[in-house]
């Protein structure tokens, strides 16, 4: 529905074409350095993965290698369980983006419009969690997760990260956009509650919901210390503690280290460039941008 | 003007105005109902967040007053752990490595991103390749831009390689932390630039136009049109860099594990080192307790400032 | 403000939305079968062992060391084969997430019924604290706990001795140090590889002639240490404060006495290496736990302190041409008149909250008896009597070095707070050697740092 909105905002900054001039080359050969400067560390990465074990860290250096060894993109999925982490990392990815893309925009939408005694408190609250760094409260968690019988299941890594507080937070200020008159218009015509949040909310909410589901995917990429902890067996790690582990292992090389690194970082790469376009979009409305 | 805002409702563009119509009976109802479907729509949230957030950090506020080493019963200590940590270099030197790493990192990488944005908000095939080049770090987690770093950083990597400065980037006190940072901006300026197209792209074309027609300047454009236009942006960028350099946790946990000494320690290393490999969890909630209060002061204050600003 | 109709706008979302829904409901659907479907793949992979008898599922983790695990799963193997109806769970621990994980998951009750520990975690942390059980001679086959303790030399159950004097692990290795150098380095340097360094002043002169520079860079250091977890970093400062018999802690472990003088000159002597006679320079090493010492492996570090056999093992197997260019030498002294050295052991322990005990120590027992083929294949140490005199232990090259550095090695000292003292040490030392902090100012900062840990 608004993408033609976006493309049509796009040409911002009050230059035609007609003015593209010697300032427009300046300008983009600048930020062309700056990209190559940004890319270089990739190309690195792909070349070492491509060299014989022997041309990593060479003095003087290997830019290409000698010999271009695709073969070595394999060497995860031969050398480790990659492919079971791979499995983990999506299956405990897309649950917690599911069970995200239920409760976030419910709440964020009940904080918004609907009133209720208790429910700014309520916000506050979920709004002050942002602030605690994970990494402490994971021992109490780690507690309850045990005593629920969850260590090493997919329901211990998957259902302690059912919400997000970013996620409710960022939901509310969406739907704060959304005008009351377009509910209660809805409301005068004999729509429930339920049907008016099915029908008419979470259509309008898509942008928002393109970013929540981007960030709770990629937070869940990247986390290493829960599904570390909760995790004992290696059938339940997910990518970043089969990377930890292969950085540890002693029979690691640069090669298949940065064969996995790279590997790992396809998926979300993906899902960004999918949804870029929402995802710009998504952030206007978190921002609370109004024209 | 956002587009999803804006756009269906525009596309309808037939004349109504049925909003005017009496109707407060109904009114009335709605309100309890709507408060009862309030509190049930948000309740599957709040049963997550009561068991798996609220509760541990309930846990946490309590254990800071208590000395807990996961197997002993908790013994009450008061203060105590707040004492033991305001009289810790260790904590000294991690709260001001988080200082200098925040704004280390998240000043240029806002300023570089502001720039960036301003320069790729342009409909272009050129703009539109150089905006994907920008973004792929964005994608990319922690965990693997370590790892890649880590290599780059090696003394026979990629940096010495092409500067020759023979720097221990990694195992050198003053190195160390500017290695971080350099790392960190690359991997979060792509982040701010997003944050920072998607304002620019909520500034309207004849505002624009508006200033080209008064003689304003290219450069006085930006600085009299762009950037009070962005203001708001600003303030969640701002919002952003410091929640996410404060809890800052993978770059140091991978790359230096604090060192060398404790020139790159900070608050999220201890955090974790303190609850995990110490057992220490009075310690530790303790950390987390005064975190959590600085965030909160940090927070209101720039929502205060800008808000200020915008008055 | 509005001068669209809201009603055609929710007709058309209405419209707009059937579709959606049945994509929805898909994808619903998935997120509930996907954990089911791996739910199978789990059963399918190797957990449904049958057997007649009762079942005994057995969970065992250590941490990572690739011919160790090699020849645990061989073992595994065997043993479940001989014990119908008993699994072994095994799992192998990322190294430098192995401490924290095992204390967590122990701490809170739950935690593998097997662990293999080493000797400071094992009187630091997990017997204090009441994690693990005493051993159960019966299941291990033996009469008592004296029967048990006499097969072994004396001294080597120190490593797993509570406070209480009971005994609570039996060991898979038993380490001590030795001296490693590339003898085809001291030729070419000059060195006569028939005398190696006997004190460090000698490391010092002779590491001086083996070092290479390229540019400014030294691509091979003399001499070095190893720089990794703080563990490594309290190995090595332990071993030279055996020699200068220096303390990190008094005799009560009340107060630390690591700024007393022969404390001091412990670091003084890692410091002068690097920071005066510059046989090594700690940048250039390899600081990940990969293979720990792997620029001893391929030659670009031509002396090291190995310290436990494994290492030797381990270089035998990956790096077989470089191997045969080293030896094994007693390792250096400070007052070679009193020879002084560590040892340290991993030991395999039952977790106190574990409902199979009697069950987890008779695989103990099978594990820790397979003494040869630990010797053979990992060159893991399991010191019954007479162990170096063995069949399996005269193949071992360099066996005679190995065997003597256990006649003059300790078990460090441990205390409690053990790990965030380590960590203390860890970046004292780091202060001096790579920031070039004086090691008397290093130490002092660390004495009262200890003092403040201490304390609490």
């Amino acid at each position: 529905m608004s993408l033609q909105g976006v493309e049509a905002e796009r040409s911002a900054a009050g230059l035609s074409g007609a003015t593209a001039s010697a300032g427009w080359v300046f300008r983009f050969v600048l930020l062309g350095l700056g990209a190559a400067a940004l890319a270089l560390p990739f190309a690195y990465a792909i070349s070492t993965v491509l060299k014989p074990a022997a041309e990593a860290l060479s003095v003087p250096i290997h830019w290409l290698p000698s010999r271009f060894l695709w073969a070595n993109f394999l060497l995860p999925f031969q050398q480790t369980n990659y492919g079971r982490y791979f499995f983990n990392s999506f299956l405990v990815g897309v649950s917690v983006v599911i069970l995200n893309l239920i409760t976030c925009p419910l709440a964020g939408y009940s904080f918004c419009k609907l009133r209720y005694p208790g429910r700014d408190l309520l916000f506050l609250v979920v709004l002050a969690t942002l602030m605690i760094p994970l990494e402490v409260i994971y021992v109490p968690l780690y507690d309850l997760v045990f005593k629920l019988g969850w260590t090493n299941t997919y329901w211990g890594l998957i259902i302690p990260a059912g919400t997000s507080a970013f996620g409710i937070f960022l939901m509310r200020q969406t739907t704060m956009a959304i005008p009351d008159e377009l509910l209660d218009a809805a409301r005068m015509d004999g729509a429930s509650e339920w049907r008016i949040y099915i029908r008419i909310v979470l259509p309008l909410l898509r942008p928002a919901l393109a970013v929540l589901a981007i960030f709770i995917f990629m937070n869940n990429w990247d986390s290493l210390l829960w599904p570390l902890l909760v995790a004992g067996k290696d059938n339940y790690w997910t990518l970043p503690v089969g990377l930890a582990a292969m950085q540890n292992n002693n029979e690691v090389n640069f090669s298949l280290l940065m064969a996995a690194a790279l590997e790992a970082s396809v998926p979300t790469l993906v899902v960004y460039f999918l949804l870029q376009r929402y995802f710009v979009a998504g952030i206007a409305l978190a921002a609370g941008l109004q024209g | 003007m956002m587009p999803s805002r804006r756009s269906p409702v525009e596309r309808e563009g037939r004349a109504g105005r049925g909003l005017s119509a009496p109707w407060s009976p109904l009114r009335l109802r709605g309100h309890q109902e709507r408060a009862l479907v309030g509190v049930l729509m948000a309740l599957p949230a709040l049963a997550f967040f009561a068991a798996f957030a609220i509760y541990p950090i309930l846990r946490v506020f309590y254990l800071s007053l208590f000395e807990y080493n996961l197997t002993s019963p908790e013994r009450w200590i008061g203060l105590g752990n707040f004492a033991y940590l305001f009289a810790d270099p260790t904590f000294k030197a991690a709260v001001v490595n988080t200082a200098v790493y925040v704004v280390g990192t998240y000043l240029p990488t806002i300023v570089l991103a502001l720039l960036i944005a301003i320069g790729l908000n342009h409909r272009s095939h050129v703009a539109g390749v150089l905006r994907t080049i920008y973004f792929v770090p964005v994608a990319m987690t922690w965990v693997v831009v370590t790892i890649m770093w880590h290599l780059i950083y090696n003394r026979f990597g990629l940096l010495d390689q092409l500067l020759h400065l023979h720097t221990n980037w990694l195992t050198d006190g003053t190195w160390a932390p500017l290695a971080l940072i350099i790392m960190s901006v690359w991997k979060e300026v792509g982040f701010f630039v997003i944050i920072f197209l998607a304002g620019l792209q909520s500034i309207r074309h004849d505002i624009y136009e508006a200033a080209a027609v008064d003689g304003a300047g290219p450069l006085r454009i930006q600085l009299h049109v762009t950037l009070p236009l962005l203001r708001p942006v600003l303030a969640v960028a701002t919002i952003f860099a410091v929640i996410r350099g404060m809890q800052a946790f993978t770059p140091q946990y991978v790359l230096t594990d604090g060192g060398p000494g404790d020139a790159t320690q900070v608050i999220n290393l201890l955090v974790y080192k303190t609850a995990f490999v110490y057992a220490e969890m009075g310690r530790a909630s303790a950390i987390a307790v005064l975190m959590f209060g600085a965030l909160l002061v940090m927070t209101l204050l720039q929502l205060r400032i800008f808000r200020a600003r915008s008055a | 403000m509005f001068d669209s109709d809201p009603r055609a706008l929710i007709e058309d979302s209405l419209a707009r939305c059937v579709p959606r829904r049945a994509i929805l409901k898909q994808l619903v659907a998935m997120g509930l079968a996907l954990p089911a479907a791996s739910a199978l793949l789990d059963a399918c992979s190797g957990q449904a062992a049958g057997g007649s008898s009762a079942k005994v599922t057995i969970s065992l983790w250590t941490h990572t060391h690739p011919p160790m695990i090699q020849l645990m799963k061989t073992l595994i193997k065997e043993y479940e084969a001989r014990h119908e109806g008993v699994t072994i769970d095994y799992q192998q621990i990322p190294n430098n997430e192995f401490g924290p994980k095992m204390l967590t998951a122990l701490s809170s009750g739950s935690g593998p019924d097997v662990i293999n520990m080493d000797d400071v975690s094992l009187r630091g942390d997990y017997i204090p604290k009441g994690l693990v059980v005493p051993v159960d001679p019966k299941a291990l086959g033996y009469e008592s706990v004296e029967a048990l303790t006499s097969r072994y030399i004396p001294g080597a159950f120190v490593g797993a001795t509570g406070g209480d004097g009971k005994i609570y692990g039996v060991p898979l290795e038993y380490d001590a140090a030795a001296f490693g150098f590339h003898f085809d380095q001291f030729q070419e340097a000059g060195l006569d590889p028939s005398s190696p360094p006997r004190t460090w002043g000698d490391v010092a002169t002779m590491g001086r002639q083996l070092v290479q520079y390229q540019g400014g860079t030294m691509v091979r250091q003399g001499f070095d240490f190893l720089y990794l977890h703080s563990g490594w970093y309290t190995d090595f400062i332990e071993l030279l404060l055996h020699q200068t018999g220096g303390h990190i802690l008094n005799s009560q472990r009340t107060a630390s006495v690591i700024a007393q003088s022969r404390s001091v000159q412990a670091l003084t002597i890692w410091n002068d290496l690097i920071n005066k006679y510059h046989v090594g320079d700690p940048h250039v090493s390899s600081t990940d736990a990969t293979v720990p010492y792997s620029d001893f492996y391929t030659g670009k570090l031509s002396m090291t302190v190995l310290i436990g056999p494994w290492a030797q093992a381990q270089m035998q197997q990956t790096y077989a041409g470089q191997y045969r260019q080293v030896k094994m030498a007693a390792v250096p002294q400070v007052d070679p008149s009193r020879p002084a050295s560590r040892c340290y052991g991993y030991f395999m322990a039952v977790n106190k909250a574990s409902k199979v005990q009697e069950e987890a120590w008779k695989f103990i027992a099978y594990v820790t008896s397979q003494h040869d083929r630990w010797l053979s294949d990992v060159l893991f140490v399991q010191p019954i009597k007479g162990w170096q005199n063995t069949a399996a232990a005269r193949k071992i090259d360099f066996i005679d070095v190995w065997a003597e550095s256990y006649a003059t090695a300790k078990f460090d000292e441990v205390g409690p707070h053990w790990s965030e003292i380590e960590d203390t040490l860890k970046s004292s030392i780091q202060d001096t050697v790579f920031n070039g902090v004086p090691p008397e100012t290093s130490f002092t900062r660390a004495q009262s740092e200890i003092d403040r840990i201490l304390k609490g």
